[in-house]
């Protein structure tokens, strides 16, 4: 099949899975056990309260027609009202979509080099030093929380040696790159995160491609050592890497959510936590179901760079 | 008989996590709630160990008390986790066409969130309690655990033993349960234990966010979100506990991947 054909395909079942996820979140908010009324008002409510709330927001109404509404109004870009700042959640909601953007970006932008560089050097020189370091470091940022990490850091950078700023808070509107240095330690904890585990998955497709015969071939042939680790070895490794880093792209946006908190960052995550102290609903679903679509493309991105990458995955 | 050094690392590791959860309470100086009103914010000393929090309460103490809250929803998330999925695997493997299209496809949806955010969602609106936190990465877990069971009992399903099961004219019960089920098991006992590292990270993450167990519980994960605010003055009380999650998160990864060597588990995706 066509690369372009199978790229239609994948957009089509993304609009679907798409379909699907807003119905979970949908389902979860509207139909598990625990009213939605109660959830926002506590459960100290009077029924009186519950019920002019429900009848305000519509809960009253038959459920199809609900979510027909609501998915509706999300498509129109009109993501409702928060409960908590009484203000349209679109505006608030893609302002902290473009934060969270700019600091996944930079994640990736530098952890992606950085991983496949040291794990082609890690399978180059399998069983070094640096080798068996890099092992043993993947396991630990494997293990350990983001909030865990993202402490350590603080205490070390902004409270022992105070060189960099422990808070990312900033004016409402501003863009984060105006300020680079509060961004500096939530970027280092996600991309530590990342980094000791995708260098593993590149160390060992690396490994597996070195140890082939078109590599043994290359090599017979005299071709320069260097030439055949970057020319020959890394292109047919770097498929599986890139694989990793879509499926790793939930774990960033879990680890976003987790940072941002950790670090008053104004993005989606934080708006999520927040939404869930104010006990403001609306914000939630919305802010959920962006989350859900932003994961849905960066996957679609992922596969698609790795259909490129590599023939034999189109047949 | 002699044991690799590994395979006495790891069992000496379990057993510590065993006796913490059963007697933490009882190695506890103190109890989890007590406040010590004229000992608030004390550092580490010989009174108290590793310090005291805002009301005077005892650390280690409450770090032993809070392993139960803390380990056991981690331990019981990744069974219903592994329990739901093995079935619906084995089901999906086995049966295969329609069937095995509908409830991978299910799982699919499942798998369309970000793990933290769907448990997140899934706590937040069915009421912050344990029971629920157990639930919602129970729910996080199936369809990655399914996944698992289905790559394996798929391959199964096409061996030997099992034609000759179904020519012998066995039920299909009977065939999931006693020929499929127990060439899984040891499968199950890796996809557990890296499911067990997991769900302490997601479960440590939702206290840290303030959802799931709440206040006065001594979870490790609420105890470093209540001792922040006092990094500056009092690191103690974020350290400790953040120490008390790095020991048993990264024990039971190491244990995990020890296991997962041993059993040879296909694909080895990342599970977190």
């Amino acid at each position: 099949m066509s690369l372009s054909r199978l790229i239609l395909r994948r957009v089509a079942l993304l609009a679907l899975v798409l379909v699907a996820v807003s119905l979970l979140t949908f389902a979860i908010v509207n139909i598990l056990p625990g009213d939605v009324a109660t959830a926002i008002l506590g459960e100290s409510a009077t029924p009186a309260d519950l019920a002019a709330l429900r009848s305000r927001m519509g809960l009253d109404l038959p459920l199809g027609t609900r979510y027909l509404t609501w998915i509706g109004h999300m498509l129109r870009g009109d993501f409702g009202t928060s409960l908590a700042f009484n203000l349209p959640v679109a505006p608030i909601l893609l302002w902290r979509l473009g934060n969270s953007a700019i600091l996944a970006a930079l994640v990736l932008i530098i952890s992606v080099p950085c991983a496949l560089t040291l794990g082609v050097v890690a399978a180059v020189y399998e069983g070094s030093l640096l080798d068996r370091f890099l092992s043993l470091a993947a396991v630990f940022t494997f293990a350990l929380p983001e909030f865990v990490i993202g402490l350590v850091l603080i205490l070390v950078f902004s409270i022992l040696y105070p060189v960099l700023p422990g808070s990312s808070l900033m004016e409402p509107g501003l863009n984060p790159l105006s300020q680079p240095l509060a961004l500096v330690l939530p970027i280092l904890v996600l991309v530590l995160h990342q980094l000791a585990h995708l260098s593993q998955i590149t160390r060992a497709s690396m490994i597996n491609a070195l140890g082939s015969n078109y590599v043994r071939a290359a090599r017979l042939k005299g071709l320069p050592p260097a030439l055949v680790v970057v020319k020959h070895a890394l292109r047919n490794a770097l498929a599986p890497a890139i694989a990793e880093v879509g499926m790793n792209f939930g774990y960033v946006l879990g680890g976003l959510v987790v940072v941002e908190t950790l670090f008053s960052y104004a993005g989606v995550g934080q708006l999520m936590v927040m939404s869930v102290e104010n006990r403001d609903v609306p914000t939630l679903e919305a802010t959920v179901l962006v989350i859900a679509v932003a994961y849905g493309v960066g996957n679609l991105l992922a596969d698609i760079v790795s259909l490129r990458l590599n023939p034999r995955l189109r047949s | 008989m002699a044991m690799p050094k590994q395979s006495r690392g790891a069992l000496l590791f379990l057993l510590t996590v065993i006796l913490l959860i059963a007697l933490g309470p009882w190695i506890a100086p103190y109890p989890a709630t007590e406040f010590h009103s004229r000992h608030i914010l004390e550092g580490p000393g010989t009174t108290y160990l590793l310090g005291t929090d805002e009301f005077g309460r005892d650390v280690l103490s409450r770090i032993l008390w809070g392993a139960r809250p803390t380990l056991l929803l981690a331990l019981a998330s990744a069974g219903l986790g592994v329990l739901l999925g093995t079935p619906t695997g084995l089901i999906a493997g086995y049966f295969g066409g329609r069937l095995d299209e509908i409830l991978m496809r299910v799982m699919d949806v499942l798998m369309s969130f970000p793990a933290l955010i769907l448990a997140m969602l899934i706590v937040v609106m069915m009421g912050p309690n344990p029971v629920n936190v157990v639930l919602a990465i129970g729910v996080v877990f199936w369809p990655r655990s399914a996944r698992l069971v289905r790559s394996v009992s798929q391959d199964l399903a096409r061996r030997e033993f099992i034609e000759a099961a179904k020519a012998r004219g066995e039920a299909h019960v009977f065939i999931l349960g006693r020929e499929l089920l127990p060439n899984v098991l040891s499968i199950l006992v890796v996809d557990f234990t890296l499911r067990v590292a997991a769900a302490i990270l997601l479960t440590a993450s939702l206290s840290y966010l303030g959802v799931g167990v709440v206040p006065p519980t001594p979870a490790w994960g609420l105890m470093v979100r209540d001792g922040q605010q006092f990094l500056q003055n009092a690191p103690w009380l974020v350290l400790f506990p953040c120490l008390a999650i790095a020991l048993v998160s990264v024990g039971t990864v190491l244990v995990g991947d020890y296991l997962r060597r041993r059993v040879a588990v296909p694909g080895g995706e990342r599970i977190a």
